[in-house]
């Protein structure tokens, strides 16, 4: 099993770094800045952890803790990053991807989150909660950036496809391990599913070097005969307002 | 059962994002086709004059208590109850048309901090709550009821009567 692990673990190391690289080579870095922060902190931290396991084996659960939970919160950035990408293209719903960052977070942590941390119990048992409700919260919000770009009957360029499928699988894969932890104990976890999170992080790097190797912009079909062609933001402002004054108008009469 | 309601999302959550994520651009269903016809000539107020006709409950009125038709006019407000609920889906596909219409810059000069993302993107919530309201009503209670509740009993208020006595009414007929 230690074998597997220290195998997993420089593979991960092997695809983070590719994935920097290339991005670096062919000079789409700045289209993804904090995808490729995060890439270069979950590298340094991936190192440094392993490094302190052979070295300082007893300060490797204190350290590998600290870097998780920034992690964990380092990726509520990306995926607004990610939902970034998915509306640009559309000023009436450029901000949509945050609103609903935004929403679905600050809805979960007051509602899942925060009852959770304030309960009293051992840090351990915390801290894993606390890593299973911020995974499920942030798959939740890729579900509705999805919901979101399916019901506008939006393009996904393969790039973004490719971050959220990533994300999606290794936080499923979290989610489930992490439950199971919570309700099986800690031999379970200590035996099968701690190996399960990196397998999970492993393949969701393997997603995103495929899906990254080349940076794909999304391509806007031109306006069909009859459909709005693209106008300004205060073009379009002023129409937004002419359908929300008729429908108000209705509702007032 | 927290294990196996977690293990059910996490399934979920794979299969969801794996389906949509995958998506291509899905044509425009016939139906959406349809409603577009409808609602053609929204900026010209042919439109509205016909959505104006669809809330007025005078011909129910007419058929009802001039005619004496009671039944019969039960069933026109059945069917502009349709008509309605087909008038407003059709002017929400008119308006999900104009939201994905793509900014005219070049996609590396596009600008995220934009004036005025938020208050658009106000606009496009605004819409469709009063929407999904406005068809939550005509569902429930059909078109003739009133969209914004009455807020008659307010009369034994006074000062909330003064203020309201400085609105007029809503000239519908002369949006343009």
């Amino acid at each position: 099993m230690e074998a597997y692990s220290v195998a997993l673990w420089i593979i991960g190391l092997a695809l983070e770094a590719t994935l920097i690289l290339r991005a670096k080579q062919r000079g789409f870095l700045w289209r993804f800045p904090l995808f490729y922060s995060y890439m270069a902190y979950v590298f340094a931290g991936s190192a440094l952890t392993f490094l302190i396991s052979w070295v300082r084996p007893h300060h490797y659960a204190t350290c590998f803790w600290f870097y998780f939970l920034a992690l964990l919160l380092a990726e509520f950035a990306v995926i607004m990053e990610i939902s970034d990408h998915i509306f640009e293209p559309f000023p009436a719903i450029r901000r949509l991807g945050r609103f609903i960052t935004i929403v679905v977070s600050a809805t979960l942590l007051l509602l899942y989150v925060l009852p959770s941390l304030l309960q009293p119990r051992s840090s351990s048992v915390a801290l894993l909660d606390f890593a299973l409700r911020a995974s499920l919260t942030k798959g939740l919000i890729i579900a509705a950036l999805l919901a979101a770009a399916f019901y506008y009957r939006l393009s996904l360029s393969k790039n973004v496809a490719g971050l959220m499928l990533g994300f999606a699988l290794y936080l499923s894969v979290y989610v489930a391990s992490l439950a199971a932890a919570g309700t099986f104990g800690k031999a379970l976890y200590a035996n099968v599913l701690r190996f399960m999170n990196p397998l999970a992080y492993a393949l969701c790097l393997v997603v995103w070097t495929i899906t990254m190797w080349q940076f794909e912009p999304v391509l806007l079909t031109s306006p069909k005969p009859g459909e709005p062609a693209e106008e300004t933001s205060e073009a379009l402002s002023y129409r937004l307002e002419r359908f929300n004054t008729a429908l108000t108008k209705l509702l007032r009469k | 059962m927290a294990i196996l309601a977690y293990a059910i999302i996490a399934v979920l959550l794979i299969l969801v994002v794996a389906l949509l994520a995958r998506q291509t651009p899905r044509e425009e269903p016939a139906e959406a086709l349809a409603e577009k016809e409808f609602v053609q000539g929204l900026w010209d107020g042919r439109c509205l004059n016909l959505s104006e006709r669809i809330f007025d409950s005078a011909d129910y009125h007419w058929l009802r208590d001039e005619l004496g038709f009671p039944q019969l006019a039960d069933s026109l407000v059945r069917s502009r109850q349709r008509v309605a609920i087909r008038w407003l889906k059709a002017l929400r596909t008119s308006f999900d048309e104009l939201v994905r219409t793509p900014e005219p810059l070049l996609a590396d000069s596009r600008s995220n901090a934009a004036p005025g993302s938020w208050n658009l993107l106000w606009l496009t919530l605004r819409f469709h709550f009063l929407l999904g309201y406005a068809l939550l009503v005509v569902r429930l209670f059909g078109p003739y009821h009133r969209l914004i509740p009455s807020w008659s009993w307010l009369r034994f208020i006074p000062e909330f009567n003064s203020r309201g006595s400085h609105l007029g009414p809503v000239d519908i007929a002369n949006f343009r």
